[in-house]
Parts: C-alpha cells; structure tokens; sequence
C-alpha cells in the first residue's frame, strides 16, 4: 500500500487534473471572474468541523472568480444530504469516497486502491446524473491512536499489533461496536478480540486518552489533535478504515450551467488540500476556536486562490 | 502510514499561520473574554443579526396573518373557535418536534423555520387582537354609529386604535417567543444565535456556549423591555386602568 | 409520504419510543414538581400579604422571555452534562409562571370575600386557608398547567446535553433516520398536546363550582390577560 500512495503521490504532484474526466482541468486556478452572470447554486456541507472548513474553502473560492455560492451549512447525515443532492436542493457536496460507496451506493465491496474505490463511486453517480470532481489528497479515515507510552511498552506500530496488548479500553461512538470500519473489522482482519468499548461523543476521544480512561481510541486521520505528535496512529495494513478521501459531487447539469471554471476553480482547491493542511485547519477551528470561514479565507489566501 | 504522504502537495500547498488561540481557549476555561472579542463580527455579531431578522419575517407575517383573522372572526364570530383551537395547538407543539415534522415537506431551509415561528406567533397574537378590538365599549361605538361612520372606518379608526394596548402585550410576548423559540432554529439551518450555541456544544467550547446563550437572553429581555416602554408610551391610559 | 414511514417507525420501536416517553415524563415531571415545591409558598404567601408584586410579576415577564435553549446551555456550561443538570436548568423556566399566578391568584381574591370572612372573626391563616386559597386554584393551577406543557416541550431539548428523553431521538437523525425523527417528534406533540388537556381536565375538576367558566379572565385588567404566561413551547 505504502507503493501504491507514493505511486499515486507521484502521479497527482505531476499531473492534477488526471483523476478527473471532465474537459481538460488543470490545478491552476482560471483567472478573472469567470462565474460573473452564471447562475446561483447551493453548495452543501455536513455538521462537523472538517466539512464546515471544506465548506468555506470551496464558497470562498467560487466566490472570488465571480460565481454565486448559497452554503448549506450543517446538514446531518449523508442519508439527508444525499437526498438534498437528488431532490436539487443543493447542487454540490464534498463526500468521502469510502462513506458513499457504502452508505449512498450501498457498495460493501472493498477496493484495491484508491483510485478503484473512486471510479467505482463515480461510475455509479454518473448513473443518477451526477458526478464526481477531482478527489482531495487528503483522506479522513478512521484509525486507531494510543499514548506514545503504551505504544512503546506494548511495541505498537499497526492495528494488528494490539493484539498481544492484553484487554484493553478503546473509547469510540457506539456504532464502532457494530461497523466494519470498527470493532467488527478489527476482529475479522486482525483477530483482535480483547478490546473493550467504551462509548464516547466524538470529541471526547482524546480527553479519554489523556486521562487514561481507555487506552486506544477511535480518532479521524485529519483531527487537529494529531498535528504535535502526542498520539500515535496505528497503521492499517489490511484497510479495515478504508479510503476515505473526499471528493466533490456535483450535477451534471449545474456543471453544465456554470461553465468549465467552475469544475477547475474546485479541483483548484482540492489539489491544495494534504492532510497535514486539514489538520491545522481543523485544529484551528477546534482547538484554537477559530472561525471555519476565518481559517479559510487565510488557507485561500496563502495559496494564491482568493 | 496515514495516507499519501505528500510533502508539498499538488503543487506546493502552503499552510499558513492560523493564529494560535489563547491559552484561557486551548485549556476550555470557563469564560474567555478575549474570545469573544476576538471572534463578535466573524461569529457572534452575524449570528445575532441572523437572529433578528429571523425573528422579523416571524412576527412581520405572523402579525399580518392574525390581525387579518382577528378582523375576519370579529365580523364574524363563529370563525374564532376554529382558528383560536388550530392556533392552540400549533403553539403547543414543541418547537424541535414542529421543525422536524414540516422538514419532509418544505425542506432544511428558511422556510420550513419561518413557516414553524410564525405558527408560534398565532395563537397569542390572534387572541389579544381579538380580545383588544371586542374591549371597545359598546357606547362609543354607538356613538361612532350616531356619527355616521361606516363599518370599516369604525374598524380602522376606533376599534383598533382602541385595541392597540392588547394588541402591543400580544406583540411583547410573541417576539420573546420567538426570539427564544429562532434559537432551535439553528438546528435546521446554520442560522442565528443557535448556531454558535450548537456549535460550541459539538466542540465543547465553554465560553461560546455562554456568549452566544447569553446573548440571546440579552436580546430576548431587551426586546420585551423595548415592547413593554412602547405600550406604556403608545398608551398611557391604559396604567390607569390597572385595578 | 416520509408520515406514513414514521408511523411504521412508531410501530416498529413502541419499546424504545416508550422508554424514552417515561424517560421523558421524568425529567419533566420531577422540574414541575420541585418548582411547585419552591415556587407555591412563596407565591401564595406573598400574595396573602399583598406584598412584593412588583417582583412577582414581572418574574414572570422574566422568566417567559428566557430562550431555553440558552437557559438550558449556560446551565449546563456551568455545571456539565446530565440529567440532574438538566432538571435545574427547567426548574429556571418552570418556576415563574407559578410563582407569578401563585401570587396574582391569591392577592386578586375579591375583596369582598376578605373582609366578609375577617367579618366573620377569622383569623389570618384561617382566611388564607378557607378562602383565600380556594377562590386562588383556578388560577394557580393555570401557573401549574402553563408550566407543566412548557417543561414538556423543552425536555425535548434536553437530547443535546445529556438529559435523554425523546429529544435523543429528533436530534439523532444519523442514527434514527428521518423515519425515526418524525415518529418522534409526533410522539413529543402527542405527549405534550395530552398533558395539556390531562391538566385542563384536573383544572376543570378541582376548580371550585362557583368559578367554573371564569378561568379565562379573573378580575384585573387587559395587561394581566396579555402577560399572563400562556402556554409556552420550546
């Protein structure tokens, strides 16, 4: 898996606008305000900090090249805001891959790569009307993290390694207990069957850790709380988490009715988007409580596109 | 590995300095003012201004909606059982509940708020006028008939200028109705005082819960205040009256 | 339509949709009754001594104009999440529409009625206890009632800090589906409609003979029915 990354690293540095099979898109930017005159449309976004920074990213974007941005702010679940999508409330939401496949395709295949799992979910958008636009670099998968300590005493590097690490407390929300991308994954792949589930609102994780409460816990690659360093990810070898990068879905007719800068001003914004950068902007808003709008317009800004 | 590991991105990402919060935030202190400060016009300040507005279009066409049905049942008296019984109930459907039940039919949007706020609006705004307009004694409006004004005139120019003290306690308790009742708005749109306050308890972020809450009671109490001077200005009679 | 799913839903989950019925009832039920508790002494004795109307009216005017979703997060910002926590916060909005009708309803008692019954030779706490108080529950009880139907609806959002209830349900479409949300919130209105008219029944009952059909309007004037608080939601 570790070729397969550095291959696609490769492949997206050189060329950004290969994933994407609309008209010839590149990662630069269009200049001047292309969307001037074209008509309104609803961008969409989930209720969690990350989607609420994704929202502001790619309205603010638009919004410097002329077009006019409606955001739908914290709307739940993907159930709803898919059916905001197919009802034509909203025009386009960033999703990520591994969540549409299975909760909006009902697709419960796992796929090689990256790449694989998002032409499968595009082939299947583009059957409804819809499509997908450039995938983001960064993905947001679930893993598992422990203190550095407990990782060193028990010599832990992936999952499967807490399998030797005696009973142990995993704080995580109650569906983990129940998921594949969980406990049920966990035991599958990695024969882990010594963990315990303490139930936990997500956001709670970290404090748990820190207080000793449980010992690994459920975390999001992207979390703010991983910038520094104080917790250890384990890896995933057999891709339990699955890919979780997001991408864009949008009507095929708004894409239409906007024009081509509308497709390239968003893929724009994706290519910019790595991990470590939904990190700090995550961390920004959760940790240093700033604004998801303020955090980024200042991302825009330092990258040329507002 | 967490994922690709791209060190400069497609094409060179820059992460700039996004400003480091104080350590009253980044420790979850009770109430950090240089928050508030620092955050009021990117998002306290536009979280209230969602709110009144909100609350305007509410009690704009709520009022609308009651005074014409308050004229219509004060003609006709068989209409105010109906109304005053569906506006009952509208009123005391909890608001979370109402939200929830008109969102299958008109959408996580603006609408589906102001149609639930106005329903709130009703009741009470119905009932004053109602209540304000039949407190005309019947001798002046016979001597208004004596005059030779017509029905409406009558309606226009003694009956509801009669009716105006009733008609602005039911305006005082419908705003801070729904002042309070816009704040569970922000469930289904990302609108109004709400909103910060939803947020803060998704990143238990103690001093905007207390910020924004707190800011809503403020609004509440000073529109009562508000309401309550101008009744006792538009009619300062009615003090009088008070047994 | 969504309405015909939610009320398979409700079929579906009757178990679930009752535990957090009674869960629910309790919050609610415990709220009324420690404000009852609090607030009908002090009210009822204040009105017997005409005293502190300035106060008990307008806590009422106060109280009312509490956003209790604000009541309820800066109550729970301080004390953290919970049912206990959330008990308190609804006693903040339970407590003054008894207090205030408490009041009015004891210190509007014609006077008539008072001084005939000093007339007659009875003592003080003989008068609040032989007339004063019976001539009050109609109104009282429409303190009770207003705020029995008002803790009702603002349980609902006790589902987002810790407090359970049926507001766990409306407030978790992830988990309950858009299904669940409105079999819920159809659940919410069905109990808070009940309550309402469980309570104007028992009004109705306990009102003594000579006051029936008055409830609307005791005495005093237009500015008491405008402020009266009137069954709130939330």
């Amino acid at each position: 898996m570790l070729a397969t990354a550095l291959a696609l690293a490769v492949a997206a540095c050189g060329s950004g606008g290969s994933n994407s099979s609309t008209s010839a898109s590149t990662t630069a930017a269009p200049a001047g305000k292309p969307g001037a005159g074209k008509p309104a449309l609803t961008l969409g976004a989930k209720n969690f900090t990350e989607q609420f920074v994704l929202g502001q990213l790619y309205k603010q974007a638009l919004e410097a090249k002329g077009f006019t941005v409606k955001l739908k702010n914290n709307i739940g679940s993907t159930e709803i805001i898919d059916k905001g999508l197919t009802s034509g409330n909203i025009d386009i939401y960033p999703e990520y891959i591994g969540v549409g496949l299975t909760a909006v395709a009902h697709d419960n295949k796992s796929y090689p790569t990256e790449q694989a799992a998002y032409n499968a979910f595009k082939t299947f958008q583009e059957g409804r009307g819809f499509t997908l636009l450039d995938q983001t670099p960064f993905t947001d998968v679930d893993a598992i993290a422990v203190k550095p300590p407990y990782a060193k005493q028990h010599n832990l590097k992936s999952v499967g390694d807490l399998k030797n690490a005696g009973g142990f407390k995993i704080g995580a929300p109650p569906e983990f207990r129940t998921r594949f991308t969980g406990l049920v994954g966990m035991k599958k792949e990695y024969g882990i069957t010594n963990a315990t589930l303490v139930p936990l609102t997500i956001g709670l994780q970290y404090k748990a850790l820190d207080s000793g409460k449980v010992q690994a816990a459920d975390v999001f690659t992207t979390d703010g709380q991983l910038q520094k360093g104080s917790y250890v990810v384990l890896t995933d070898p057999k891709n339990i988490f699955g890919y979780e990068q997001v991408a864009p879905i949008v009507n095929k007719k708004t894409l239409t009715k906007e024009g081509p800068a509308f497709a390239q001003t968003v893929n724009a914004v994706s290519a910019k988007l790595t991990t470590k950068a939904m990190q700090q902007m995550n961390g920004a808003v959760d940790l240093d409580k700033q604004s998801p709008s303020a955090v980024a317009k200042t991302f825009l800004q330092a990258n040329g596109l507002l | 590995m967490i994922g690709p590991a791209f060190a400069a991105g497609g094409g060179g990402t820059v992460i700039p300095n996004f400003g480091r919060g104080s350590n009253c935030v980044r420790n979850n202190h009770t109430f950090c003012w240089d928050w508030v400060k620092q955050h009021w016009s990117d998002t306290l300040g536009p979280a209230l201004v969602q709110h009144i507005v909100l609350t305007l279009i509410a009690i704009g066409i709520g009022f609308a909606i009651s005074l014409a049905c308050a004229f219509f049942a004060h003609r006709h008296g068989w209409f105010e059982r109906p109304f005053g019984t569906l506006s009952g109930l509208l009123y005391t459907i909890p608001s979370l509940g109402l939200f929830q039940l008109l969102v299958p039919i008109t959408g996580l949007s603006t609408t589906t708020v102001e149609i639930a706020l106005v329903s709130y609006t009703l009741l009470i705004l119905f009932r004053n006028t109602l209540t304000g307009l039949r407190s005309v004694p019947e001798d002046t409006r016979e001597a208004a008939r004596g005059m030779g004004l017509s029905e409406s005139q009558m309606l226009w120019k003694v009956e509801l200028p009669l009716a105006v003290p009733a008609i602005i306690a039911g305006l005082r308790v419908a705003v801070v109705t729904v002042i309070s009742l816009a704040t569970v708005a922000a469930f289904i749109v990302d609108q109004g005082l709400g909103s910060p306050i939803f947020h803060a308890l998704q990143s238990n972020f103690t001093t905007e819960l207390i910020a924004a809450g707190g800011l809503a009671v403020a609004l509440a109490l000073a529109a009562d205040a508000l309401l309550l001077l101008a009744q006792r200005l538009i009619t300062p009679w009615a003090r009088l009256r008070r047994a | 339509m969504t309405f015909v799913h939610a009320f398979q839903f409700i079929g579906d989950n009757a178990g679930l949709l009752w535990h957090k019925s009674v869960e629910h009832m309790a919050i609610a039920a415990v709220a009324v009754a420690i404000a009852m508790a609090v607030a009908l002494p002090i009210g009822l004795w204040l009105g017997h001594l005409h005293r502190g109307s300035f106060l008990a009216v307008n806590v009422a005017n106060i109280g009312r104009a509490l956003p209790s979703l604000a009541v309820l997060s800066i109550g729970i910002a301080f004390l953290g999440v919970g049912k206990a926590n959330v008990v308190l916060a609804l006693l903040v909005l339970a407590i003054p529409p008894i207090i205030t009708n408490a009041y009015v309803a004891v210190d509007s008692v014609e006077t008539d009625a008072v001084e005939a019954a000093r007339g007659m030779g009875m003592r003080p706490t003989q008068l609040f206890v032989k007339v004063e108080l019976p001539l009050a529950i109609p109104l009282t009880f429409a303190g009770i009632r207003t705020a029995a139907v008002y803790v009702v609806a603002t349980a609902t959002l006790a589902g987002f800090f810790g407090g359970g209830g049926l507001g766990d349900i409306i407030s978790n479409q992830a988990s309950y589906g858009l299904d669940g949300v409105v079999g819920a919130a159809i659940v919410v209105t069905v109990l808070a409609l009940g309550t309402d008219g469980l309570l104007a029944g028992v009004q109705y009952l306990i009102t003594p003979r000579g006051l029936r059909g008055d409830t609307e309007l005791l005495g005093a004037a237009a500015e008491y029915e405008a402020t009266r608080a009137a069954p709130e939601t939330a």
